[in-house]
């Protein structure tokens, strides 16, 4: 799982069919202070997270195959939560 | 899923049977610093290692696709094939706002 910010989304005519109606959202990997880790990677989002928002995105492809309803979907990215507050110990 | 933009196609001679059919894109994938906004991809290559992907939705050079790495990208074939970067979306238009 990873901890990141929402940067963008985007559009896609031509995608695997279990894409279809899901939202994109492009996500930024963040470390503790916020600043990037990695490079941006692209989720689908059940939760509706805005732009700037911190989320959590899972990156177990049978986690995604359950929400997307298709057990033959490449899908992996999928965000499963949007993040309150963060306390560091 | 990764986006990436699609910088020419590889053809095989000999493949697996698994294989056949389908086409292979070489994609350079985009990094925070060299990442898509709006419509066209960025110009020149990211520093990120090209790879080789494979494609049935019909991808071509100057298209920017989504493509997913890892075990995933063997799942939607019907017997077991080595495939590890699979072509999932056509990207049409990207809205990218980087905080600074």
């Amino acid at each position: 799982m990873l901890l990141a910010r929402v940067e963008g989304n985007l559009t896609s005519t031509c995608k695997h069919p279990s894409l279809i109606g899901w939202r994109l959202l492009v996500c930024q990997p963040i470390d503790d202070a916020g600043r990037p880790s990695a490079a941006p990677v692209i989720a689908i989002d059940p939760h509706g997270a805005a732009l700037r928002q911190r989320v959590i995105v899972s990156t177990d492809g049978r986690a995604a195959r359950v929400a997307v309803k298709d057990p033959k979907s490449p899908v992996r990215n999928i965000i499963i939560g949007i993040v309150d507050e963060k306390s560091e110990s | 899923m990764r986006l990436g933009t699609v910088i020419g196609r590889v053809t095989l001679s000999k493949s697996l049977p698994a294989l056949r059919g389908g086409r292979w894109l070489l994609v350079s994938p985009f990094t925070r610093d060299h990442f898509q906004q709006g419509a066209r991809p960025p110009k020149g290559l990211s520093g990120d290692p090209t790879l080789v992907v494979y494609d049935n939705l019909g991808g071509n050079a100057g298209d920017t696709i989504g493509f997913i790495e890892g075990r995933e990208a063997a799942i939607p074939f019907d017997e077991p094939t080595p495939v590890d970067a699979i072509n999932a979306a056509l990207v049409d238009e990207v809205t990218y706002s980087p905080l600074k």
